[in-house]
């Protein structure tokens, strides 16, 4: 049995009487992305800062590539590349001089090695610059920046896109889909936006009050293309009209019509019968697509309002 | 360079890249010009051919100043009796008064030993808890090294900063004084007084003995400040507590010289130097007292340090 990068058991912390997290169970396997989702308060900062060694652990262990975070702290936390909430780095020095300061805890990491990250967070610019004069983004990015100096074979980060703009995101997603796929490197990301977060991710798992309720994979393609489970599409059609009445006459399928655009539930399966038929009509196709919010959806069920206990 | 060494070098850089430690040093630099100023203004100016004349001019002074007011209470009275002391035993062996001079100056100094203190605890204080205040202590303990060595890591470059500060104090005012008077043709010498009566020493020996003895003083409350720095996290607090501690320490002694438990008190027993002159400072105090007294209050200290900051969750 290989062992996972990752392994949290039965981890449990309590604060006062206050039981914050309950029980966390999961695994994560190299390579993996694995997206941390929940409500302000769930307990993902908690979480990672156990498995960082910055919180102990009141029940349970965390294995690092099998060793415990508990016992063999040096080994374990080696592997692992973090930012833990805000990135907060010294603001009297600059981005340069930041990271030197984490290069020098930990043998081996050379000034090419600095140059390589800061030209992949796209800080050249501004790296001698004192950190104080940085914007919320460029901590970020240096944040993310120092996480990976070591060339971790976990990396975890908290809110990583937090203060990002658009492109920054897509940037960072790139850059953790490579990571994952290149380097076989495990990764945690935490956020409370879904949509955010679940196109870089293969795996999800949603916490709430301390307690992991679900874990549940994203790319389950191949599953879906057979699946009957029904889902929401988006037809955008001309004229849509007449295709909700062919559709409808021809499918077994709820629809429905607003602002030029037909909202059919049906199955993944049935999508390519349905889109030769309207062709056959001579109907013209401009885009057919599935709603995004079918995870989103799941997610608030999941999860239902947000009361911060 | 070794790992640990990196450490020590980070700490100390993190110290030295900030202007308010420069500003420290600037201060320094100042007030001992300031001094030097004062000094070249209201100094005694003795030459080696008119020192014996002015000491018996000051004794002849002192001696009716005396003889006229006759009270043998007034704190003028020790005094008096004291400088005339010391004025015949320079004329009896032959040796001048201190003068303005670069050594002179160099040993005058020492009072602003102080400042050393002042100066070392303000970092002692602010170096763990800088780190919590501004959130970087979170990447800084997620690195594969013990809290214990990191801690460690700190406390050295305290240390090694109150080391600095001393050499510079001493290096700085050996500086002004030289470039202010010039350096005296010998090396002046003070006379002390301890139990054999009196004798003298030269001031390079003795500046060099009184640094010595202070730094147990420094040692002992920078350690202090870097105890509360680690245990509470809080600068402000530390640099109160410490400062309170350092100016009313020797006056609380003082206070409850008459309680039979003031010798237990930490800064009873900061100066060594009485019992290397003979003068312990309560009855039936020795050496070995005041140093078991003193391996106690920091085993404490550090204790309470590594025993708090090596456990807590950082949140
Ligand atoms: N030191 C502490 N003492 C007591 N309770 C705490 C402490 N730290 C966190 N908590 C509680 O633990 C719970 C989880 O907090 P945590 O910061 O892990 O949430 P989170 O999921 O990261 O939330 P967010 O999305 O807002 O960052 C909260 O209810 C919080 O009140
Ligand atoms: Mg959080």
């Amino acid at each position: 049995m290989k062992t996972p990068a990752l392994e949290l058991i039965n981890v449990t912390k309590r604060i006062g009487n206050k039981e914050i997290i309950k029980g966390l169970q999961f695994t994560i396997d190299k390579g993996e992305v694995f997206g941390f989702i929940g409500p302000n308060g769930a307990g993902k900062t908690t979480t990672i800062r156990m498995i960082v060694g910055l919180m102990s652990l009141t029940e349970g262990d965390i294995r690092i590539h099998g060793k415990s975070i508990k016992t063999n702290y040096k080994e374990a936390v080696r592997e692992i590349g973090a930012i833990v909430e805000n990135p907060e780095l010294y603001p009297y020095m600059t981005g340069w001089q930041n990271l030197k300061h984490f290069a020098r805890m930990i043998p081996g990491i050379t000034d090419e090695r600095i140059k390589e990250i800061i030209s992949l967070v796209k800080m050249e610019k501004a790296i001698h610059e004192k950190v104080k004069r940085y914007s919320l983004g460029m901590r970020q990015r240096l944040g993310i920046a120092q996480a990976l100096l070591h060339n971790p074979s976990i990396l975890i980060l908290d809110e990583p896109t937090n203060g990002l703009d658009p492109a920054g995101i897509r940037e960072i997603r790139e850059y953790i889909r490579a990571l994952a796929k290149e380097e076989n490197v495990a990764i945690i990301i935490s956020s409370h936006l879904l949509a955010e977060i679940e196109q870089m991710c293969d795996r999800i798992g949603i916490i709430k009050n301390g307690e992991l309720i679900t874990t549940q994979s994203v790319h389950d393609t191949e599953d879906e293309e057979q699946s009957e489970a029904e889902q929401i599409f988006l037809f955008d059609i001309k004229p849509a009209k007449k295709a909700q009445e062919i559709l409808e006459s021809e499918f077994d399928a709820e629809i429905d019509h607003k602002d030029g655009i037909l909202t059919i539930k049906t199955s993944r399966k049935k999508v390519p019968e349905m889109v030769k038929t309207l062709v056959k009509h001579d109907m013209d196709i401009y885009q057919v697509a599935t709603s995004k919010s079918t995870l989103e959806d799941k997610f608030f069920d999941l999860i239902g309002e947000n009361i911060i206990e | 360079m070794s790992n640990f060494f990196k450490l020590i070098y980070n700490e100390l850089f993190k110290i030295f890249v900030r202007k308010s430690t420069w500003f420290m040093f600037v201060a320094l630099f100042i007030v001992i010009l300031g001094m030097g100023f004062l000094e070249k203004g209201f100094g005694d100016d003795y030459t080696s051919e008119n020192w014996r004349a002015e000491l018996e001019q000051e004794n002849k002074e002192l001696q009716k100043d005396l003889e006229e007011d006759d009270m043998e209470d007034s704190p003028f009275y020790d005094f008096a009796m004291s400088t005339i002391e010391e004025n015949n035993y320079r004329l009896e062996h032959d040796i001048m008064p201190l003068s303005t001079g670069g050594w002179s100056f160099m040993y005058l100094s020492t009072s602003f030993l102080g400042l050393v203190s002042l100066f070392t605890i303000v970092i002692a204080a602010g170096i763990v808890a800088n780190e919590f205040s501004q959130g970087t202590i979170k990447l800084l303990l997620i690195r594969p090294i013990h809290r214990s060595i990191i801690l460690l890591s700190k406390y050295i470059a305290v240390l090694i900063f109150g080391f600095i500060t001393a050499v510079s104090l001493l290096l700085l005012s050996l500086g002004v004084g030289g470039i202010l008077f010039g350096f005296e043709e010998h090396i002046p010498a003070v006379v002390i007084d301890n139990t054999e009566g009196l004798t003298h020493i030269s001031v390079l020996k003795e500046t060099i003995y009184q640094y010595s003895f202070y730094s147990i003083n420094l040692i002992m409350i920078t350690t202090f400040a870097f105890m509360i720095s680690a245990v509470f996290r809080n600068n402000a607090l530390s640099i109160g507590v410490a400062l309170f501690l350092l100016f009313t320490g020797n006056t609380v002694v003082q206070f409850f010289s008459d309680k039979e438990w003031a010798k237990y008190l930490l800064f009873a027993n900061t100066d060594l130097r009485p019992y290397f002159d003979g003068k312990p400072l309560f009855e039936g105090m020795t050496l070995s007292f005041s140093i078991t007294i003193l391996l106690v209050y920091y085993a404490v200290f550090v204790i309470l340090a590594w025993g708090i900051f090596t456990r807590r969750d950082i949140a």
